[in-house]
């Protein structure tokens, strides 16, 4: 059994809970350091370090939740304050309950995990980092018709301390790094923007600064500011059914919007929906509903190395797993959580349950949310249209409360004919139905041009929390897509 | 509580500040102490208690800058913060366009706002569990989901060009769905004050709206005329600000006031101000640079006239700060205290206008499409209703529009007499109901 390093006062809240009623309590320390860049230009738009510690004690009393968080940690009597506030607040959330919390079983985990990294990033020099980040912001902004070249880098390390009354004891440090850049056209009241790896930030992932080494950032500045400033020229993308081809980085949206959300178990169970909504599929559905074509399959994945979901072991103590959510078209999984767990038949969580820090209740999240590699490659994939488009790099989305009416915005599309690349234009979005769009899907690229992205940016919950989540991804097509913005 | 711990981050914080090997710093400290019970399947699901303290350091170092953020108050932790700072300072390059710190001579000593509200502070689980019963019985058998959250805040800043400001402010916000199987209702209420928000009263319009929306049909998509209530309203004119109200996003060509300031934007009877100071808003009275928040004519008679500018964007645009710094050189200033003006139609009225047409409860998910064109997308939920001949009629399938906001505005018909404050996160949307001649529903769905 590894020896894990405990903080006492951590016990002493699990203590005061439990002696004040709590029939089962768990506690979890967060402590997170972060470090945010920003260059434009030459010129210097973030320099910020970050520290965020505190912790949380969850219980369950009378069969309802209770969660009081502070900051003020490694003090006994205010971890005997906390704990008791969070009993109180259990009881009072037992004055309207209709269904008692019941959880699936789960071993008391004892372990230490890290995410594997080549190179600490907080070991590198400031200076480096941000002669990095230059180094792409200036030759992007001093471009012909670029008004704003941006770079970015963002590092992120939590340490994790979790404990419960079942005799778990867990810490894990997660590292998030990741760096990107876009630059921006403006003329005549028209914005263009290109990025890369992605948009929103670039991309990050779970590693070192090794993961931004590997991005190869300055070999794309040139084509990044060159194709923005071509996209202030180009046509407006017509509207009308066109194959669709869409690259890994869209593909990755169109996953988290439509197949991660709404197969959250506290979705589907309506836990949600007053503010994020709920699903269009019920747990009856699995094993019945056709979800999309045979070419779609996705899982559920936390167990992959490098991805923003990768984990151990999630935040109610469960070990993560990798499951099916879609098998050869087909619904037959979904995220849970030991609530939720059972309302699947399942006498075991899949281990889905984040906090976005120390202060907030976890809640089922998308830990990386794959779409499994094909075969053949984007140019096969090209080369099977006539007549089409493809789509690159996310701009836009939204999604109905159901996840079933979507629609998203490329930063770019180049036009397919006759199986090749043509044109590019501007604006490129389309729209859709989750079920028929993803029965559209007549070929996935296949493992070489697969690629773990990360999505930094997901909200959920009330309050709302962020949370950074995986998706591995390959080009996709798509057939007879509403291409444009509707009617 | 929060006063509590406004009080020990003040100490920390001067003790700090003394005496720093810095050209200037300033500290900037947000506490709150937060309550948040969330009800879904008629029973609360999550109930969270947390209090906060985020200790936000700028220093500077000649023409140089850095920040850094803690949330540990001991002086420690806070002098390792102000060091980090500093050295990071020292090895980032040059910034000729930093304004410097703000000086209160220059910019002016905030006036502590209060709205404060004891009664909101001092709620705790049970108090909100109460109003959490109270809303469930308002709403009889139906499925009821949502929140109440009460939150205490604070906020002080100091600086050694002699900012020393403190304000503190509480919010109170109910939400409920009601959904009956068939259809869904929605009702809200947001006040700093606890007496003026009506978990039963927005209950009941959710199970109204719910009732009223039961077996929807489907209208086609396509232009219609629309009275959007006034929280459809609210979420448009948050996603104008953020596209379009601060000057960064003007100076960088973004923003429809790059190609359209000083031009007609929407109809005359259209006023969209920035303004703390109007008793529906919440929120403190000056921005993160410790300017006094100003009253902003973003949009005047239809003009638009000025976007809120923080020092950095003042002085590019050669003018002074309106005091509405985010704290962030990268988002740029924002305007967080929208009130748009209201007009002297109730509801009715505004439907009884239309002779055909649709009536929006609130939008959901919206994004996006073009920011200098104001170009929207997002879909409608929890009560969209076909209007015939000035009267509300049966529920339809919920749609997708794709808007600009400023042509909604440019195409209003009538302004409601209802505008009130919507809050779900950081600062208050004050907005009315609207009828507006055309609207764009590009697709639906099928609920």
């Amino acid at each position: 059994m590894p020896d894990v390093d405990i903080r006492e006062y951590l016990f002493t809240a699990l203590e005061a809970a439990s002696d004040s009623g709590a029939t089962y309590v768990d506690v979890r320390e967060v402590s997170t350091e972060s470090q945010a860049l920003a260059t434009r230009g030459s010129a210097i738009e973030a320099v910020d370090h970050s520290e965020s510690v505190g912790y949380g004690v969850r219980v369950v009393v009378g069969g309802a939740w209770g969660y009081a968080a502070s900051a003020r940690t490694g003090d006994d009597r205010t971890a005997v304050d906390v704990a008791r506030r969070a009993v109180a607040v259990a009881r009072a959330s037992a004055t309207a309950l209709n269904q008692p919390v019941e959880l699936v079983p789960e071993p008391g985990h004892v372990d230490e995990w890290s995410t594997p990294i080549e190179r600490d990033p907080f070991d590198v020099s400031l200076e480096d980092k941000l002669q990095l980040l230059l180094a792409l912001s200036e030759p992007l902004e001093s471009s012909p018709d670029i008004r704003a070249g941006k770079a970015t880098m963002d590092l992120i390390r939590s340490r994790t301390t979790f404990a419960s009354t079942e005799g778990a004891r867990i810490v894990q440090t997660i590292l998030h790094s990741g760096a990107g850049m876009e630059a921006t056209a403006i003329a005549d009241g028209d914005a263009q923007s290109r990025s890369f790896p992605g948009s929103f930030r670039g991309h990050l992932a779970a590693g070192g600064f090794e993961v931004i080494e590997a991005m190869r950032l300055g070999d794309n500045v040139e084509r990044v500011a060159a194709e923005a400033a071509a996209l202030l020229t180009a046509p407006e993308c017509p509207s009308g059914r066109f194959d669709l081809v869409l690259d890994g980085h869209q593909v990755m949206l169109q996953v988290h919007e439509s197949v991660g959300h709404p197969t959250e178990l506290d979705r589907v169970l309506g836990m949600e929906a007053a503010y994020a909504g709920t699903s269009w599929v019920s747990v009856p559905d699995l094993g019945n509903v056709r979800y999309g074509s045979e070419h779609v399959n996705i899982t559920a994945d936390g167990t992959i190395p490098g991805g923003l979901g990768t984990i151990r072991y999630d935040d109610e103590g469960v070990e993560v797993q990798r499951l099916d959510l879609i098998r050869d078209g087909i619904l037959v999984g979904m995220q849970s959580s030991r609530e939720t767990a059972a309302a699947l038949g399942a006498d075991r969580s899949n281990g889905t349950m984040r906090a976005d820090g120390w202060e907030n209740f976890p809640l089922i999240r998308m830990t990386n949310i794959n779409l499994l590699p094909g075969e053949g490659s984007l140019e096969d994939l090209i080369a099977d249209v006539d007549d089409g488009m493809y789509m690159a790099t996310n701009k836009s989305w939204s999604i109905d409360d159901k996840r079933k009416n979507f629609q998203f915005g490329c930063e770019i599309a180049w036009q397919i004919k006759n199986g090749k690349l043509g044109r590019i234009y501007k604006n490129p979005r389309y729209t859709g139905i989750t079920q028929d769009f993803w029965n559209s899907c007549d070929g996935v690229a296949g493992e070489r041009e697969w690629y773990l992205w990360g999505t930094p940016n997901c909200g959920k919950g009330q309050p709302g929390q962020v949370m950074r989540v995986g998706h591995g991804t390959s080009p996709a097509r798509f057939r007879g897509a509403s291409v444009g913005i509707g009617e | 509580m929060t006063e509590g711990l406004e009080g020990e981050a003040r100490r920390a914080i001067r003790s700090v500040l003394e005496n720093a090997p810095a050209d200037g710093v300033e500290i900037v400290s947000v506490s709150s102490d937060t309550g948040l019970t969330r009800f879904a399947n008629s029973q609360i699901i999550q109930n969270t208690v947390r209090q906060e303290v985020r200790v936000y350091v700028r220093v500077v170092v000649g023409d140089r800058w850095a920040t850094a953020t803690t949330n540990q108050l001991d002086e420690s932790h806070l002098r390792a913060a102000l060091d980090g700072a500093i050295a990071a300072a020292k090895v980032s390059p040059p910034d000729p366009e930093f304004p410097g710190l703000a000086v209160p001579d220059d910019v002016g000593r905030p006036r502590p706002l209060r709205r404060f509200d004891q009664a909101v502070a001092a709620c705790d689980p049970e108090g909100r569990a109460s109003r959490v019963r109270e809303m469930l019985k308002a709403v009889g058998h139906h499925n009821c989901a949502g929140y109440i959250e009460t939150l205490a805040g604070a906020m002080t800043i100091v600086s050694t060009t002699g900012v020393d400001c403190s304000d503190a402010y509480t919010r109170g916000a109910i939400q409920c769905l009601v959904d009956t199987g068939n259809g869904t209702g929605w009702g809200e209420s947001y006040s700093h004050a606890l007496d003026e928000i009506d978990g039963v009263k927005a209950a009941r319009a959710a199970a109204a709206k719910a009732e009223a929306s039961n077996d929807p049909g489907d209208a086609d998509p396509g232009i219609y005329e629309v009275v959007l209530e006034a929280s459809a309203v609210a979420t448009m004119l948050e996603y104008l600000s953020w596209v379009g109200f601060g000057a960064k996003s003007m100076i960088e060509g973004e923003s429809f006031f790059t190609e359209r300031k000083g031009r007609r934007v929407a109809i005359p009877a259209v006023t969209v101000l920035d303004d703390a100071t109007d008793s529906r808003s919440i929120g403190v009275g000056f921005d993160l640079e410790g300017v006094p928040k100003q009253t902003v004519a973003v949009i005047d008679g239809g003009w638009a006239s000025q976007p809120v500018t923080d020092l950095r964007t003042a002085r590019q645009l050669g003018t002074t700060s309106t005091g509405h710094s985010t704290g962030s050189v990268e988002f740029g200033p924002y305007a967080a205290n929208v009130v748009m003006s209201g007009g002297d139609h109730s509801l009715e009225d505004l439907v009884a206008a239309v002779p055909d047409g649709i009536l929006v409860t609130r939008f959901h998910y919206v994004n996006v499409l073009d920011r200098p064109e104001t170009l929207l997308t997002g879909m409608t939920r929890d009560g969209t209703f076909r209007i015939r001949n000035g009267e509300v009629a049966e529920a339809v399938n919920n749609f997708r529009f794709v808007q600009s906001a400023l042509g909604a505005l440019s195409a209003v018909r009538g302004i409601g007499d209802d505008a009130r404050a919507f809050s779900e996160a950081y600062g208050s949307f004050v907005a009315p109901s609207l009828h507006i001649g055309e609207f764009h529903f590009a697709s639906r769905t099928s609920h």
